[in-house]
């Protein structure tokens, strides 16, 4: 053969086995590829979990007063982390910085793009999700929320509180044996009064039920619920009777602030009393109000009253009780005219019974890696889940 | 002469497929050698990490102790339970200093084969020294020295 063909066929036969090697090898090795993909992923998302969790950030206390405003900007935060200033304790998070991830915090809040830039994530999505460690549900499994209530109405008219709930893990199965220790807050129009804890135990199918009495019939009714299960894991749920949306109580480090809600009506508020329920469940009187404490909620500040406690962060407290006097509009209530009112906060998206949701979610179904670690917000214990993924340039 | 120049392209084809299936070959033998993240070893890094931070915060809130030492196995159960994720499996073994099981109840959770045919197992152990003793007669605490060793085991469901 012609040493010219011979050569020629040589190069296609080398070209084709190039061709080839570049195809095949790829594929042959596309599972390991993506593995150490996934791997190098995984990697980033432990990193970024331990700056969230066991990092302060830089300033140490950035989620609570900076240039002397409890109204949050993401300016003065240098470097990104939740943990607890000042306890060496791992995963304990600090309330304040918390707060600063929920984006109905009236007090500003920290954007997922803000969060983004200061964890260096630019080409990465990640989502961050707090969840409770165990459901507290109606009995029929329903939510708790203003239109399902445990709450029976009925009873209240006889002076007297009767409420059921369930308890169950996050797979449905029911806790037995879970504590229940219910505080109620209740007013009418003149009158205003709380009863003492009252415990129960739930039965073998998750449920648990107390009937407590009353001094009088309540028009509004606040419900505290402190759930815990073989006391450690703890969480808080309210409801209520003709809640009334007139304030938002809001609380930063020893400062607790009230703000004015959006699209709240223009009323007179007289500050009567504040109590506060401590993780380990006990209630106590924080604040008793003098005349000075009184504002409108009509058009004006955003911020209607602000208040420095020294110690309250001390006993991670979990709920503010506030006893109000006011006269709502008319469209707000059925009862017209000057009324007591008993309005709790804050938190009201996040270290509840419902899981909380920061970040956003992946576009597409490449891969994802989801870390999970247990933590301890205001003496309570939820999981923490993140998940992170790749974002296509 | 002019044959060896004739074959002399045919035997650089050879030399090729040789050496295409000798990379081939080294490649594919690399690959068996590669930690995935999805390798035993690195799951059960993941699982041991989980499992000592659940035990710490326990102890952190004065809670482990308590439940060793006073026996309350159920309610060690129920912590792990809630405290752990929904797919992770347990089975928790608790022994004095000689090495002799203490807890007479099962702390455990998950289906009956789990820790049978699971491949990745991760083991967690966590001691603790002893607990506080209230002497009845002056009101002072008193430190007893009881070691238990907690042996955790988990896996995903």
């Amino acid at each position: 053969m012609n040493a010219v063909y011979d050569h020629i066929i040589a190069i296609l036969v080398v070209g084709m086995i190039f061709v080839g090697a570049v195809v095949i090898l790829p594929t042959m090795s596309f599972v390991n590829l993506q593995a150490v993909d996934q791997q190098q992923l995984r990697n980033t998302a432990l990193n970024v979990f331990n700056a969230m969790l066991l990092d302060t950030g830089e300033p140490a206390n950035w989620g609570s007063i900076s240039n002397g405003t409890y109204y949050f900007s993401a300016d003065g935060v240098e470097r990104v982390g939740l943990a607890k200033t000042g306890d060496s304790a791992f995963y304990l998070l600090d309330p304040d910085k918390v707060q600063r991830l929920d984006e109905t915090n009236p007090l500003g809040f920290l954007s997922y793009e803000e969060m983004r830039a200061l964890l260096g994530l630019q080409s990465y999505g990640f989502s961050l999700r707090i969840i409770p460690p165990f459901n507290v549900t109606n009995v029929n499994g329903t939510k708790i929320d203003e239109d399902h209530s445990p709450i029976n109405e009925t009873a209240l008219d006889q002076k007297t509180l009767q409420y059921a709930v369930r308890v169950s893990y996050l797979d449905g199965r029911p806790i037995p044996n879970a504590t229940i220790q219910a505080t109620a807050v209740y007013t009418d129009k003149k009158d205003f009064a709380m009863t003492p804890p009252h415990v129960t135990t739930t039965n073998a199918v998750g449920i648990g039920s107390d009937i407590i009495p009353l001094y009088f019939e309540p028009w509004h009714i606040t419900v505290i619920l402190r759930v815990s299960v073989a006391d450690v894991a703890t969480i808080v749920v309210t409801f209520g009777k003709n809640p009334i949306k007139i304030i938002d109580i809001n609380m930063v480090g020893d400062n607790v602030i009230l703000t004015r809600p959006k699209d709240a009506p223009n009323a007179d508020v007289k500050l009567n009393s504040i109590y506060f329920l401590e993780s380990g469940g006990a209630l106590n009187s924080l604040y008793n109000g003098t005349s000075q404490d009184h504002f409108n909620t009509g058009e004006g500040q955003h911020c209607l009253w602000n208040n420095t406690f020294s110690g309250l962060q001390d006993y991670d407290p979990v709920i503010l009780i506030f006893n109000i006097e006011t006269v709502p509009p008319k469209n707000e209530t059925e009862h017209p005219g000057n009324q007591e009112i008993a309005v709790a906060g804050p938190y009201q998206n996040l270290l509840g019974y419902t899981v909380f949701e920061y970040g956003g979610s992946p576009k597409s179904s490449g891969a994802a890696v989801r870390i999970q670690r247990s933590v301890i917000i205001s003496g309570m214990t939820y999981t923490v889940e993140l998940t992170l993924w790749k974002e296509s340039l | 002469m002019t044959m060896i120049n004739v074959n002399k392209g045919q035997m650089r084809v050879i030399e090729t497929i040789l050496a295409s299936f000798i990379i081939a070959f080294a490649l594919s033998f690399v690959n068996i050698f590669a930690i995935t993240p999805t390798s035993p070893k690195y799951e059960a890094t993941e699982l041991e990490k989980m499992g000592y931070n659940v035990l710490h915060d326990l102890d952190k809130q004065g809670l482990l102790a308590r439940f060793v030492y006073n026996e309350e196995w159920d309610n060690l159960k129920a912590a792990l339970r809630v405290m752990l994720p929904l797919d992770v499996y347990f089975n928790m073994t608790v022994y004095d200093m000689h090495g002799i099981e203490v807890n007479d109840a099962t702390i455990f959770y998950g289906g009956s084969e789990t820790f049978t045919t699971s491949k990745n197992i991760a083991s967690v152990t966590y001691g603790l020294i002893g607990y506080a003793k209230r002497n009845q007669t002056t009101g002072n605490y008193q430190a007893i020295y009881n070691p238990r060793i907690l042996i955790l085991q988990l896996a995903r469901g």
